[in-house]
């Protein structure tokens, strides 16, 4: 039992890189939020796209699924290992711009932005279908009073439609943040010294993971609020909804 | 009888195959209260739902007040439509997000233009009118079928509209509320509102209609006084429906 502690909470350990262990988790926290907001935005135009109506856009709405369908069947290691090779290769035969394919913008360094592209692509794809579920979990009766009413399209959408969907989608769309920000974690393939990685190096250096199980911490501090958020948000909303919706 | 607000001349819908509506003509008067019965599938909610236009005709002509407003297979003037026509649905559909006062309010502000004032004073008005002066604040999910249902019928009437279309609004009813809705649907009559009601309640188009229509296979099969039609039908399938609807 005290070997098992000293193994995975060598205190000593744990406070001299203490201050590494942060700098990594800075990284996490930074590629969570990019990835996070980017793919937020991403998956509600996505999910836009797949429900524009009419006959001429039905390509742009097949390609919006294909695309959501296929992000969403690729584990994300692979996504950003195509994208970190893919972009990297593509730069260094100037096949497209070196800004691009080894992006270094506001000085971060190309790893985190493959992460963060991979992220959004891959996260994207899941909230554009958490968008899509909220807006049809809302009663069709919903749209027709509103419209009964005299209000326009846009407008039933604005004051009736989406103060709906968005009670339903913040619940789904936490539980996607959390995930993402877990994954975040797989840029450290690229070599990148996020919390994982600072981790691993310190494991290698000591031989003791105690700096692996401070940056489990570091996560849960976060997540675990987070998830109880998610259920207390549920709970909330079941019990305003507890008879409303016809 | 008075002016002519609302005319529906050879109106056609159909579903694929299925005609639902095979060319219904008629006229509604202002003041005038039209009781729409007939068996299941008939075509009577499609036809108010054509009316404003929560489903588009194929083919046919509406007029509200001499305007077209559709025709030759095009919505014209679908703003106006909206709004001197008001809906109320069997299902209520008010917006649970909003209290009573705020389902009433909001198509005031956001379609009427209404100041925020004049807005709150209306919604209590209306509120108080169909009786539920205690309930202003409340939200849908608090609030009884009944009281639901006459939140519904305020916040269609918030908008001023000059014809009130009323489908089942109260077959998803416990027995014991339908009075209440209907009440207020005959003090809305005995102040002269123009009315299309879909009903089963034969007491109702009764004693408050002015006409009672009715509809099978999507066609008009008799209209009438209420005491003619109900009383007194002419056609078979009036009578079978009426022997089957009498007998509960
Ligand atoms: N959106 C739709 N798509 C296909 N068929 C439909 C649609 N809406 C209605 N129908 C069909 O049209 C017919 C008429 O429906 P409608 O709702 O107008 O009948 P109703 O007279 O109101 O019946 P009820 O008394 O049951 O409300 C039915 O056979 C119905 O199945
Ligand atoms: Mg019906």
């Amino acid at each position: 039992m005290e070997q098992f502690f000293n193994t995975y909470f060598d205190f000593s350990i744990m406070g001299e890189y203490f201050g590494d262990v942060l700098a990594g988790f800075w990284w996490t926290i930074k590629l969570s939020m990019f990835g996070g907001v980017l793919a937020l935005t991403w998956g509600l135009i996505l999910s836009v796209l797949r429900q524009l109506p009419g006959k001429w856009l039905a390509p742009v709405r097949i390609l919006a699924i294909a695309y959501i369908d296929a992000l969403r069947g690729i584990p994300m290691l692979l996504t950003l290992l195509l994208i970190a090779g893919g972009l990297g290769t593509l730069a260094s035969q100037d096949a497209i711009p070196r800004e691009i394919g080894i992006p270094n913008w506001f000085g971060y360094p190309d790893p985190f932005w493959y992460g963060v592209i991979a992220l959004t692509l891959t996260y994207g794809a899941y909230m554009a279908e958490v968008y899509r579920a909220g807006i049809e979990a809302v009663p069709r009766g919903q749209m027709e009073a509103a419209r009964s009413l005299g209000m326009s399209h846009g407008q039933a959408m604005r004051f009736v439609i989406v103060p709906q969907a968005v009670r339903k989608v913040i619940p789904p769309l936490l539980n996607d943040f959390i995930a993402l920000m877990k994954d975040t974690s797989l840029v450290s393939v690229l070599g990148f010294v996020e919390v994982v990685q600072v981790g691993q190096d310190v494991y290698s250096e000591t031989f003791n993971p105690s700096a692996l199980t401070l940056g489990a911490i570091m996560f849960l501090v976060f997540t675990i609020p987070l998830a109880r958020m998610v259920d207390w948000l549920i709970k909330k909303q079941d019990s305003k909804f507890r008879r409303g919706i016809p | 009888m008075s002016e002519t607000i609302l005319k529906v001349t050879d109106l056609q819908k159909s579903y694929g195959q299925l005609d639902v509506l095979a060319g219904i003509d008629f006229e509604l008067a202002k003041g005038e209260v039209v009781c729409v019965i007939g068996p299941s599938g008939s075509g009577k909610s499609t036809l108010l739902r054509c009316m404003n236009m929560l489903e588009l005709p194929d083919g046919g002509r509406i007029e509200l007040h001499g305007n077209e407003v559709f025709g030759e297979g095009k919505p014209k003037n679908l703003d106006v439509l909206r709004r001197e026509v008001g809906m109320v649905f069997q299902q209520f559909n008010l917006f649970p997000h909003m209290s009573a006062k705020g389902n009433v309010k909001i198509a005031q502000e956001k379609v009427r233009n209404r100041k925020k004032k004049a807005c709150d004073e209306r919604s209590i008005e209306l509120l108080t009118e169909v009786g539920l002066e205690e309930k202003i604040d409340e939200y849908p999910d608090r609030m009884s079928g009944g009281q639901q249902q006459r939140v519904a019928i305020a916040r269609a009437l918030a908008m001023d509209p000059e014809v009130m279309l009323f489908d089942e609004v109260t077959s998803a009813l416990d027995p014991e509320l339908v009075k209440g809705v209907l009440d207020v649907m005959r003090n809305l009559a005995d102040k002269g509102m123009t009315m299309v009601c879909v009903t089963h309640e034969m007491g109702f188009a009764r004693e408050v209609g002015d006409r009672v229509i009715f509809m099978d296979g999507g066609v008009i099969v008799e209209e009438g006084k209420p005491d003619d039609v109900l009383g007194n039908p002419q056609q078979e399938r009036t009578q079978r429906f009426l022997g089957l609807v009498l007998e509960h």
